[in-house]
């Protein structure tokens, strides 16, 4: 009977797991993944000093910040968690790439905080906390910001990992493991090897393949879809959950319209990897220009694998064997949707090109992050514990031993924890855990001029809270409002925000009111 | 509100303006790359 069962199930899944991908398509992906460690190897002579490792010298101009803020805010992960978004919930999910641009066009429009970040010539965020609040806040908010974008980058490598998997119909479970360990090592070389210059260089590569790629994918999704049937409800779901976001049955929600407005618009201006480019623009005018061009890139970085999202499960609701593969106790995870179904509309050659790009937007974003959070062990916690004391040869080398560090993190966490509601959902909350006392912090300390820092720090502690939003009891269709991520994520916010008022009212700082 | 008309146009305008982009940051962003290594290899050599 279970063999029965398993057969059935193998059957289904080789059916499931079919794809166009061959050998040529392999060819391209492995002469392609090449180019970045190549690159790595190169400009290494260029990466004299800390700030040509972690800002590039900070002599990037406009359109190469732009092509590295998409090559880092743009990654595989990022596809994988919109397209999942789109497989899930249908058009509706669009409102979140909405609510993203005309945060990041505002920020564009008005400089908030980026522009004055960007004048005071810091080069990560805690940086900040410490001029404007001292040492032990910078220790604290630094400790902070590594443990959720560490924790915020935890599935990365899964989610990479289980594209690759769709794409080449991998359906071994062992596929995971060995995807993701190959991927890291590749990763792990040359980010080590070149910091932030190669980083730039390999980020512009990478935008245009995947810029190029991902517009030619979606023609040819739009072309297997058709306009006409995309904008047709499927008859398995409920017609309006699926176009509007607050509709009762939706998965979304008031309350998660909220949380996107305030975790999307921190995120676009403190967001540490996003933020990194801004600090690294040439003037504080070109920091501020290039959320303003960006704000193209970070709409398509979400509706364009929303679309794809879409248009799998569409494509997959047409074959009943197909959809049922998604359903039931043992159904596969909704990551796969998009990826499985690339696999089988994208004709080969084009689909090595793009899983090449993918493979890359893997890479750049990857890169990124790791150079973020170590870089902010290193000048943020330990450099200040040991009242930089520290040579910038020393700096370098704590740097780098830290990105080997938390790739070997990454490996151990992806391989045993799964997004409670969805990965994104997963990013959002655990992104709050620093983004809520961030926002709040630098937003009071550069706007309001009784922020002291008792405030800064309950702040800070309260974005601590968010890590209930990956808790066990978020899953699940019957989950109490209050205990749902979303509820979380919003009442973090709150917190934080109520505890730098009520902090900075009820304990202010000593030399400022002397000052006074 | 018609969010199947929000949601055509907002697909049609991210297409359409991605393009574009695409188009832009690829020309410029060449000649960003060929600056910023003058200006990294001149620091050097200030330094050295």
């Amino acid at each position: 009977m279970d063999h029965t069962r398993t057969g059935c199930r193998r059957l289904r899944h080789m059916t499931i797991f079919s794809t166009n991908f061959n050998t040529i398509d392999w060819v391209i992906v492995m002469t392609y993944i090449c180019i970045p460690v190549v690159i790595g190897v190169l400009v290494r002579k260029y990466v004299k000093q800390l700030s040509d490792f972690i800002v590039a010298g900070r002599s990037l101009r406009l359109f190469i910040a732009i092509a590295t803020l998409t090559g880092t805010e743009l990654g595989l992960v990022t596809v994988m968690y919109n397209a999942e978004l789109g497989f899930k919930h249908g058009l509706s999910a669009f409102h979140v790439a909405l609510i993203e641009a005309l945060c990041v066009l505002a920020v564009g429009l008005t400089g908030f905080i980026v522009y004055k970040l960007r004048q005071l010539r810091i080069m990560t965020i805690p940086e900040f906390y410490e001029k404007r609040f001292g040492r032990d806040v910078r220790i604290i908010g630094g400790t902070i910001l590594a443990l959720g974008g560490i924790l915020n980058m935890g599935l990365f490598l899964q989610a990479g990992a289980r594209f690759m998997m769709g794409v080449t119909g991998y359906s071994n479970p062992a596929g995971l493991k060995i995807f993701m360990s190959v991927m890291l090592i590749m990763v792990l070389v040359y980010t080590v090897l070149g910091g932030m210059v190669s980083v730039v260089i390999n980020d512009f590569v990478q935008f245009t393949v995947l810029s190029v790629g991902m517009l030619i994918g979606s023609f040819f999704i739009l072309k297997t879809i058709g306009w006409k049937t995309l904008f047709e409800i499927p008859q398995s779901v409920n017609a309006n959950a699926w176009l509007n976001p607050v509709a009762e049955g939706s998965g979304f929600g008031s309350i998660y319209v909220i949380f996107m407005v305030i975790l999307t618009l921190s995120a676009a201006t403190l967001w540490q990897s996003g933020t990194l480019r801004a600090l690294a623009a040439k003037t504080p005018k070109t920091a501020k220009r290039l959320y303003l061009w960006s704000t193209v890139s970070y709409m398509a970085r979400r509706v364009i694998p929303m679309l794809w999202g879409i248009g799998a499960f569409i494509f997959f609701s047409q074959t009943p064997k197909f959809i049922a593969a998604f359903t039931g106790p043992e159904s596969l995870n909704s990551q796969f949707g998009m990826p499985l179904f690339l696999a089988k509309v994208l004709p080969s050659g084009f689909l090595g090109i793009l899983t090449a790009g993918m493979l890359a937007a893997f890479m750049s974003t990857h890169d990124s992050y790791l150079l973020s959070w170590s870089s902010v062990i290193t000048q943020d916690i330990i450099a200040p514990i040991r009242r930089n004391r520290l040579s910038d040869r020393t700096r370098l080398l704590t740097t780098r031993i830290f990105i080997v560090v938390i790739g070997l993190f990454l490996l151990i966490w992806g391989l045993w924890f799964e997004a409670p509601v969805s990965l994104w959902n997963y990013m959002a909350v655990t992104g709050t855990i620093y983004l809520a006392g961030a926002f709040t912090v630098v937003g009071a300390g550069l706007y309001w001029k009784k922020a002291s820092k008792a405030g800064a720090l309950i702040a800070l502690f309260a974005g601590l809270l968010a890590i209930l939003g990956i808790g066990p009891w978020t899953k699940g269709d019957d989950v109490s409002w209050y205990l749902s991520d979303k509820f979380i994520g919003v009442m973090t916010f709150v917190v934080a925000f109520l505890g730098m008022v009520v902090g900075s009212l009820l304990f202010p700082d000593k030399n400022r009111e002397t000052e006074a | 509100m018609d969010w199947k008309l929000l949601w055509k146009f907002l697909l049609i305008l991210t297409l359409c303006g991605y393009s574009l982009l695409t188009l832009i940051v690829v020309i410029g962003g060449i000649h960003n790359i060929i600056d910023m290594f003058r200006d990294l290899t001149s620091q050097s050599e200030t330094s050295s």
